[in-house]
């Protein structure tokens, strides 16, 4: 089976010199969930445009479901389905309106349109609210709207760019269920950009991390942590006055200890194991702990390590200030 | 396919319009006041002496009065009042993402701004036919000119209007459109707007007869588009001969070959506009 989407080399400069994307290398595997995760100018929606025809490659080379982006590009454009950053529902237009347009401008067959949309309109929860002008949808539904559009003729390839940019908490983690149902059910392959470590983490099956339009690292989300080199263990004993620096170091497993005011911070490759053996180790020398944490290593660390600067909004305009700004701006209007 | 998109993006056009109450109203408002304010208030036929029917209708290139000369002039330039705004449409369906959404799929170019141009068509022969329809009915309301027309109505005549209609509405929704996928801020599109708006109304015959125009003006007016479909309205309407160089039919031939010149050069520069760059 090949792979949905391969890129060698891909790159992308703008009219003025902007190197977008600087070389940017990829195989996403059939059916995975693949998150292109960075921050605001990092080079992701300039390749998830390149990828779906949107823009135009300066240099390199790619293939969406086995199909080469410089020549095929009306093949390709049949076989993905997309999800903007920024609402594109029409929002003079009922929910259901929204989908017919959509099957007949991909020209799904009418009768399977109509089964399909039923059963999306369904698996959206938004068979209740179908025929509601979709000003009137809050942003979690036109969210799930446009997911649905986005594969009303069966993509072999879906692409979302920034899918739950601008929503609450809870459309966020209704947006990750319903992706991963899409997936499960119809066997789609997902591109997804966010800067949402978190998202990244808990959707993605593999993610790589890209920053000045160059892929800097890339596997999946425990690879990631792992190249880190493990856990971050905390323990504060009972008893301030103690040092429990040489009791800790002593126990096999412990790469390093440093101490932060009365707590410790281990690092070790295998966190778990080791803390009944720390714990035994310090009520061994007379110094009970008070408190054990245990962390694994987040994204932010992963982003830290590889980016050489913490993960934080860069400044400036860019394409998701400006949906951002297109919601308020639809949102007065109501 | 084509077709079926074709016809999907025209509803979808019509749709929003038709649900937006507001703007049809504020549509429907503007040409019932020129209608009734203008005309009725700029009725330079007064100045000729009354009775003197050979004068009028010499002044008026056939009409019987001033009203019925206006309102022909009228129904032309709510044809073109109405393209005006279309590509407004554009800017903004470029901002919300949906022009974005229409390039990545697997429609022909030539589709998407089609079906802009057929609902703007739509729209541009509805007013056109709703202002014929008030200049008639002013007849019935007492101390209101009306529009009379002297020439007998044939399925011929209709038909003529109507083409005369459809292909200045094609070729200025399609110019207006085209601006609309060029230019980014919607200031610079009515700033454009009305730079093309009065010249070309004033330019023309809608208003007044060229004869009392100034040459190089005449000139001009002659070879203005909107005259050329208001003559074939007015030779419809009110038979007049001697006035004209040429039958409707000729008039309406260089309209449809300024219609397929200006969709051409729309066609390609939109094409241009929605390819990946």
């Amino acid at each position: 089976m090949t792979n949905p989407i391969v890129t060698e080399d891909l790159e992308k400069v703008y009219p003025g010199g902007t190197r977008a994307v600087a070389g940017v290398s990829i195989e996403v595997h059939p059916g995975e969930i693949f998150g292109f995760l960075g921050p605001n100018g990092a080079g992701k929606s300039t390749t998830v445009g390149m990828l779906t025809t949107l823009l135009k490659p300066s240099g390199g080379r790619a293939f969406v479901d086995g199909l080469d982006l410089r020549t095929e590009t009306d093949r390709i454009r049949r076989r993905i389905g997309l999800v903007f950053q920024e609402s594109t529902a029409d929002d003079q237009l009922t929910g259901r309106e929204n989908l017919e347009l959509a099957a007949a401008i991909y020209d799904v067959p009418p009768a399977e349109a109509r089964t399909r949309m039923a059963r999306l309109l369904e698996e959206m929860s938004l068979t209740q609210v179908q025929d509601r002008l979709v000003k009137t949808y809050s942003g979690g539904m036109r969210r799930r709207l446009e997911l649905a559009a986005g594969v009303i003729h069966t993509p072999r390839v879906l692409f979302l760019d920034e899918p739950t940019l601008g929503l609450d908490p809870q459309g966020r983690a209704g947006i990750g269920q319903v992706v991963r149902k899409m997936r499960d059910d119809f066997g789609v392959t997902v591109f997804l950009t966010t800067h949402y470590l978190d998202e990244a983490d808990l959707l993605c099956d593999r993610i790589a991390i890209i920053d000045h339009g160059q892929i800097k690292v890339l596997g999946t989300p425990a690879e990631l942590k792992d190249k880190i080199g493990g856990d971050v263990l905390t323990v504060t004993p009972q008893q301030a006055g103690v040092d429990l620096e040489p009791i800790l170091r002593a126990v096999p497993g412990v790469l390093s200890v440093q101490r932060h005011e009365s707590a410790y911070r281990i690092k070790t490759p295998q966190g778990e194991s080791i803390t009944p053996t720390i714990v035994e180790a310090c009520f061994a020398a007379h110094a009970p702990l008070a408190s054990v944490s245990l962390k694994r290593p987040s994204l932010d660390e992963v982003f830290l390590e590889f980016t050489g600067r913490a993960y934080r909004e860069e400044e400036g305009p860019s394409a998701t200030d400006m949906a951002l700004r297109m919601n308020q701006f639809r949102g007065r209007k109501r | 396919m084509t077709l079926r998109a074709l016809r999907a993006l025209t509803v979808r056009e019509l749709k929003r319009w038709v649900r937006t109450p507001t703007a049809i109203i504020a549509s429907v408002m503007t040409p019932f006041f020129y209608l009734l304010l203008f005309g009725q208030a700029f009725n330079i036929g007064k100045f000729l002496p009354s009775g003197n029917t050979p004068a009028v209708l010499a002044a008026f290139q056939g009409a019987p009065d001033y009203y019925s000369y206006f309102s022909a002039g009228m129904v032309i330039f709510v044809v073109l009042f109405s393209s005006l705004f279309i590509g407004a449409n554009v800017i903004f369906d470029k901002r919300l993402g949906y022009v974005k959404k229409l390039t990545v799929a697997p429609v022909p170019r030539s589709v998407i701004l089609g079906a802009s141009v057929a609902a703007g068509v739509f729209r541009c022969l509805l007013f056109g036919g709703l202002v014929f329809g008030i200049a008639l009915l002013f007849h019935q309301i007492p101390g209101l000119s009306g529009l009379t027309v002297t020439a007998p109505v044939t399925a011929i005549s209709v038909v003529e209007i109507f083409l005369a209609m459809t292909f200045l509405a094609a070729a200025f929704t399609s110019l207006f459109i085209t601006l609309g996928y060029v230019i980014e801020q919607i200031e610079a599109y009515f700033a454009l707007v009305n730079l093309v708006n009065l010249p070309l109304l004033f330019s023309s015959t809608a208003l007044a007869p060229a004869t009392i125009m100034p040459s190089w003006l005449r000139y001009i007016a002659n070879g203005n588009p909107i005259t050329l479909s208001i003559n074939v309205l007015r030779e419809n309407l009110f038979p007049y001969a001697g006035y004209y160089t040429y039958a409707p039919e000729i008039y309406l031939g260089i309209l449809a070959l300024f219609a397929v010149v200006v969709v051409a050069l729309c066609v390609r520069v939109t094409v241009g506009a929605l390819s990946p760059r």
